[in-house]
């Protein structure tokens, strides 16, 4: 039978992260206005809330499935701007190292925060279209291009760097190699200035004549397929990283939505407009009606994200749902702020207030790993039955 | 019936497109940065006579009426809505002292901008104001899009007043319109001027609201036109991005959207300046310019993907500017009821219940 319903031990755990949560959220707005600072790896309250690993002990075996836990846990500090009293000491690239690294290559680099550079200027949702170069010369590879939008490459250790080891192999040509900080050629070219998020830095990258031991290609194989084909290794392990990283990323934006609804209950509330839920429809003020539907859509957002997860930990197949609650995570964090400042009126446009934070922030939702448009042609083809060069 | 322009906005069009695009334009940031608009740039705005477009000549105005100005407006916002904002000094509050206060007043404000060059004045919509206006008025405002004001001009439901003294601005930080600076405004003071006409008031507010609709306009415009260019050099998957469908009909729908804006905010300034009755058709083209607003700002943004969410590019600021100015002139709710309103003038008050 469905059931939706958390345990007492999950709701604890989902209380002390929301508490924590509340505590990083005096720090979102300093963030926002001071994007060339980089976020400690901890701040001073860190110390009045035990580490997740540390809550979670003692639950029970058989109780909701751990993924879907850490769902609603991103959810949850999201809904108060999700800046972090203690730094994740992983980025992306660490899921990538784990999905395709041989055992020595995790074994080597799994301590380091590792980012993820795919994007380039001239390729994003395509990331076949990638221009980096990566050539063996001995026992080293050589690798030449620009990278951008790389999250967390300012601050990382290294990086999993996508390039090709082939142009005309297309994507069975391309590759995942690790570049440490430091490697010469390699360049943190600039932190970029963005809309929102800005307590998350993200780098430009370039590789000029970049040297690396040939043993840091990930996933050691040194063959080069031809043609076009099921793709190499790299590509796939790689690329199964975002099927399970898009319910996350959907999580993100049901959170900024929840933050943003909850700015415009509670304010509203101060002045004496409360939601009467038992108000038929046509008592009800348009001030009402709004946060109604909002709260609705929340709900449907959030419910999408829980299915894909409690699928994924199932081990059953989520690339469809995967891909609608991420579809609709990204959708609902741009109506849901946008409503919630209309509720709200020109005061939601000052910094006093978090709302409009939730707006800037949120609006990257639909965007990256994978825009609203590609998680739409990865529906598409799921419910149409078409493959990828099919239906493009 | 004629779609066509005339000869005068033909050539208002295009000094404002010349000004707008060589003078606002490329100090897109650099105005966003300091939080105003250079003197050099307000002076040559002020010389162009582009400042008191739609007041009467008599003022020192251009006289050209409302659908001038809201041309004005849309060409300004193309370029930068909030430089738009902050070379206007007399602002939409000239249509509350126009209304209400006569030539007389209007004059007198006039004056005292000639005179100080750093003076404006701040337009307040107070929607739910339910007290009687008599004595000082207090109250306050988290967010208005002045870094600065001298007089303080509030319009109301039921009347308006203006506060030449008695308030107070604290700077404030918001998410859009950087250039005309914004503030927090606390005010106490007994008004220089209070009056109580809920027709005038209605008046008054039509105008406003197509003044803000028209900088909305002007803003899509950009947005839309900036996105649609770049999906046709973009290219992904081996070919421009815009001849994929999916945002091949996105571009459309946007198109669509800014299209409609325009008619609609065209056909409300035409009745006002013929004298008739504009309030619905102003409430009406107000809403619509903010539906449109939400759907073409954030996808303005999407088109351009990871580039759109940078400030390399003007579509992010594009967002959030047409996001906040929907937030002005009163807001949808109040535009919403006001057009239903227009639409039910046989009993207003069953309407309203």
């Amino acid at each position: 039978m469905v059931d939706f319903s958390l345990s007492d031990f999950d709701r604890a755990v989902l209380d002390g992260v929301a508490a924590e949560a509340r505590v990083g959220e005096k720090y979102a707005r300093y963030y926002d206005e001071h994007e060339d600072e980089v976020l400690p790896k901890s701040f001073p309250e860190a110390a009045q809330f035990p580490p997740i690993q540390q809550r979670l002990r003692g639950r029970p075996r058989d109780d909701t499935p751990m993924l879907l836990l850490q769902v609603l846990m991103r959810i949850e500090r999201e809904a108060h701007c999700g800046v972090p009293l203690r730094q994740a000491p992983t980025a992306l690239g660490n899921a990538a190292l784990g999905a395709a690294g041989t055992d020595a290559q995790k074994a080597r680099w799994g301590n380091l925060m590792l980012a993820m550079s795919i994007t380039e200027p001239g390729a994003g949702s395509d990331t076949k279209a990638i221009q980096t170069t990566a050539r063996l010369d001995g026992e080293e590879w050589v690798l030449n291009g620009d990278k951008i939008f790389v999250t967390n490459g300012v601050r990382c250790d290294g990086a999993i760097v996508w390039a090709t080891v082939d142009k005309s192999a297309g994507r069975g040509g391309i590759k995942s190699f690790l570049v440490l900080k430091g490697t010469p050629g390699f360049e943190l070219v600039r932190k970029e200035k963005k809309l929102g998020i800005r307590s998350s830095d993200t780098a430009a990258y370039a590789f000029r004549d970049c040297r690396i031991p040939r043993d840091h290609l990930i996933g050691g194989d040194e063959g080069v397929p031809r043609g076009e084909g099921e793709g190499s290794a790299s590509y796939k392990g790689v690329l199964k990283t975002f099927n399970m990283t898009r319910p996350f990323v959907a999580a993100g934006g049901v959170g900024k939505a929840i933050g943003a609804f909850r700015v415009a209950r509670d304010e509203l509330a101060k002045e004496g407009i409360a939601v009467d839920f038992d108000d038929s429809r046509h008592a009800r003020s348009a001030t009402a009606q709004t946060l109604l539907e909002l709260e609705a859509d929340i709900e449907a957002a959030t419910l999408t994200v829980m299915h894909a997860a409690w699928l994924a930990s199932d081990g059953m197949p989520n690339n469809l749902e995967a891909s609608v609650a991420k579809a609709k995570g990204g959708e609902v964090c741009r109506t849901g702020p946008q409503r919630a400042m209309d509720a709200l009126g020109a005061m939601g446009l000052s910094h006093d207030y978090q709302v409009e934070q939730y707006l800037r922030d949120g609006r990257i939702a639909d965007i990256y790993e994978g825009t609203g448009q590609i998680q739409r042609l990865v529906i598409a083809r799921e419910i149409l039955g078409y493959s990828s060069a099919e239906l493009t | 019936m004629n779609f066509s322009s005339n000869d005068t906005d033909d050539m208002l069009s295009e000094t404002v497109r010349r000004f707008a695009t060589e003078e606002l334009r490329p100090k897109l940031r650099e105005f966003e940065a300091r939080r105003s608009v250079a003197r050099d740039v307000q002076e040559r705005f002020e010389s162009l006579g582009l400042a008191a477009i739609d007041l009467p000549e008599a003022l020192g105005g251009v006289g050209l009426g409302l659908s001038s100005r809201v041309l004005v407006n849309r060409i300004l916002a193309e370029a930068d809505a909030g430089a738009a904002l902050a070379l206007d000094r007399f602002g939409p509050a000239a249509y509350v002292i126009e209304t209400f206060g006569g030539s007389d007043l209007l004059e007198r404000y006039r004056d005292l901008l000639a005179s100080r060059p750093e003076t404006r004045l701040a337009l307040l919509i107070d929607v739910d104001a339910g007290t009687v206006l008599e004595g000082p008025v207090r109250g306050e405002a988290a967010w208005i899009a002045s870094g600065n004001a001298d007089v303080l001009v509030c319009l109301r439901r039921d009347g308006a007043w203006v506060m030449e003294s008695g308030f107070e601005l604290e700077q404030a930080r918001g998410a859009a319109l950087h250039a005309t600076g914004a503030s927090r405004i606390r005010y106490g003071g007994a008004p220089a001027h209070v009056w109580r006409d809920s027709t005038l008031a209605a008046q008054a507010w039509a105008k406003v609201r197509l003044y803000h609709a028209a900088l909305i306009w002007g803003v899509l415009v950009d947005a839309a036109g900036f996105s649609r260019r770049y999906a046709l050099e973009r290219v992904a998957f081996g070919k421009p991005i815009a001849h994929h469908q999916a945002l091949a009909f996105l571009i459309v729908d946007m198109e669509i959207a800014v299209e409609r804006v325009g008619l609609l905010i065209a056909d409300a300034a035409r009745l006002i300046d013929a004298g008739m009755d504009g309030t619905g058709a102003a409430a009406s083209a107000f809403v619509d310019a903010v539906e449109a607003s939400r759907f073409v700002g954030p996808n303005a943004v999407q088109i351009l993907g990871g580039h759109g969410f940078m400030r390399d590019y003007p579509v992010e600021k594009a967002m959030r500017d047409s996001r906040a100015l929907g937030l002005l002139a009163g807001g949808t709710d109040a535009a919403q009821d006001d057009a239903g309103a227009a639409l039910a003038p046989a009993n207003p008050m069953e309407f309203a219940a």
